[in-house]
């Protein structure tokens, strides 16, 4: 891979350009963790009683977290990357450049993340707000690295998926089949305990079912089972992902 | 700099998409400091020639050199000394103008006081300095394309690529950009630049080939070029191919070529007033007596049919 500094020469780019939108995209990146805090953590906690003693909040909010950078890096590296390929011909002119396609993509993987860091450190200002806080500071530091890897995972993801797509309607099908099933099947809003048998089995091959662990175990400081392995898990796949995902891309820009 | 030096040297230069095969094993030498022109029809090569040449598209098969290094796309080192003028207008939308010479000279790794001082610079030589906080859709085309000579400039390329750089652009802007690549030219740059504008490849190139369906069918400077394949002069006659006949046997004598396209039979010749007055003894209604151009070369070589 041809890979060096000039990944944040494309990052700076992406922060010239996103200057003109931090209003609007904050609102919206503030206006989702009010609705998944509100709707699930106040309305439905007020009938789930306490959850390990807890309020119900305490359990939604690390998997929310995680969610919210998996959401945002996914976008940003499917819809953003795409218009930049195809609407803005950004990359057609970068790649005349010194800077080579591989860190092109590099580049807008890391935005993916940071997008993903802006929204979750947003929904951990709110949370906050309602009392719902990490074990520790250093707890709460290390979530937020945790979640510049996850953005790095997820937005790798997608830009195989932008690497092929023929058309913006392509993004649904791995929106609908990949992205909103992996929500309701990782524990992000209840415990997969009551699942039958097969079910845990497939959850245990989501990527954010161990996301989302992690993430509860680092945010309430009680140790769970398979964190070591989970976190050794996502840390090849995210390797693998993040090695093809720029394989992939270099065929699509490079002709 | 050295006239005789040639910057960039193609050998059996190859470039495939699949069964397509878009360069087909062309040669060609640009020398250091000339301007170089590629002219063609849609599909014949050119762009995807000069993209192989900036290290944006892998070479199939052949070998192309551009400053005695192979060209590659992993080629930083000649990607430094190269300014692109893209055909497709492709500024970034979501900056500011000054804010694309500033991104672009990052790119470049040009440290930020000389980049302030490149940029205030290449402004003004391409007369933009007034629009340097404007958004990139508040530009004229004119304007856009004037601001990507500009870009292509920030690195001050040894070697400069203009494809197409005068698409859509009224006759002012034009001129205003062939003066300011002339400009370029005289201070020592290497220029490739293909067209489809006979006008502009005669006042820019000083040698160029004719590409058509991935081949070079000609190569020479733009003069040479009309003298040895048309002569100096062509006559147009308006008239019925009816009439073909007895304008041809009135004319045996004459030294002249001639050929038939739609309702018009083009003569080529050196003399054309002589062959002007050969005609007026037939009484003629339509005919034209003017220079042979490159456009006539450029007819003649690829055909007069469509090219879609």
């Amino acid at each position: 891979m041809n890979l060096s500094y000039r990944i944040s020469y494309v990052f700076l780019r992406n922060l010239y350009s996103y200057k003109r939108f931090i209003v609007p995209t904050f609102l919206v990146s503030l206006i989702e963790p009010l609705f998944y805090l509100i709707t699930f953590g106040v309305g439905m906690g007020a009938y789930m009683g306490a959850f390990g003693g807890k309020p119900y909040l305490h359990f939604l909010v690390p998997g929310v977290l995680v969610t919210a950078v998996m959401m945002s890096s996914s976008f940003e590296c499917l819809y953003g990357t795409y218009i930049k390929i195809v609407h803005e011909k950004v990359y057609d002119s970068l790649i005349a450049t010194p800077v080579s396609a591989d860190e092109a993509v590099a580049g807008d993987i890391a935005w993916g993340s940071f997008r993903g860091l802006i929204s979750s450190t947003l929904m951990m200002t709110v949370a906050l707000a309602m009392g719902v806080a990490p074990a520790s500071p250093l707890r709460l530091a290390v979530l937020l690295v945790f979640m510049v890897f996850i953005g790095v995972l997820f937005g790798a993801l997608a830009m195989i998926v932008t690497s092929v797509a023929p058309s913006f309607d392509f993004f649904s099908y791995y929106t609908e089949l990949v992205i909103t099933p992996m929500l309701f099947f990782s524990g992000v809003f209840f415990p997969l305990d009551n699942f039958p048998g097969w079910m845990k089995t497939l959850a245990e091959f989501l990527p954010l079912t161990h996301a989302v662990r992690i993430s509860r175990a680092v945010f309430t400081g009680e140790p769970a089972a398979g964190t070591g392995w989970g976190l050794a898990g996502l840390a090849v796949l995210a390797a693998v992902v993040f090695t093809v995902s720029i394989r992939m891309m270099r065929k699509r820009l490079i002709k | 700099m050295n006239p005789e030096r040639n910057l960039v040297t193609a050998s059996g230069l190859t470039k495939r998409y699949g069964d397509l095969v878009a360069v087909a094993g062309i040669s060609f030498d640009i020398r250091e400091g000339e301007c170089f022109g590629f002219l063609g029809p849609n599909g014949a090569g050119k762009t995807t020639t000069v993209r192989m040449i900036h290290c944006v598209s892998p070479v199939t098969s052949g070998t192309l050199t551009v400053g005695g290094l192979p060209s590659g796309i992993g080629n930083r080192a000649l990607k430094k000394m190269t300014g692109v003028i893209p055909q497709e207008i492709n500024l970034d939308n979501d900056l500011t103008v000054h804010e694309n010479l500033v991104i672009f000279a990052r790119f470049f790794d040009i440290g930020r006081r000389e980049a302030k001082a490149r940029i205030g610079e290449l402004l003004r030589f391409v007369e933009l300095e007034a629009k340097a906080g404007s958004k990139i859709s508040e530009l004229s085309t004119g304007m856009k394309r004037r601001l990507l000579i500009a870009r292509a400039l920030i690195n001050r390329p040894r070697l400069i690529v203009a494809d197409e750089p005068t698409t859509g652009l009224d006759p002012q802007a034009r001129h205003l950009i062939w003066q300011r690549l002339r400009q370029l030219k005289a201070q020592g740059a290497t220029l490739i630049l293909t067209t489809q504008y006979m006008e502009e490849a005669q006042q820019l190139c000083d040698r160029i080939v004719v590409m058509y369906q991935g081949r070079i069918l000609k190569e020479g400077s733009p003069a040479t070029l009309v003298e040895e394949l048309i002569g100096r002069e062509v006559v147009e006659v308006r008239v019925p191919p009816e009439d073909d006949a007895r304008i041809l046997a009135h004319l045996t004598d004459f030294p002249c070529t001639h050929e038939r396209v739609g309702d018009t039979l083009y003569f080529y010749c050196r003399d054309g007033h002589g062959l002007m007055r050969k005609l007026l003894e037939l009484d003629l209604p339509n005919t034209l007596n003017r220079p042979a151009t490159l456009e006539d070369v450029f007819l003649k070589l690829t055909g007069r049919s469509l090219h879609e």
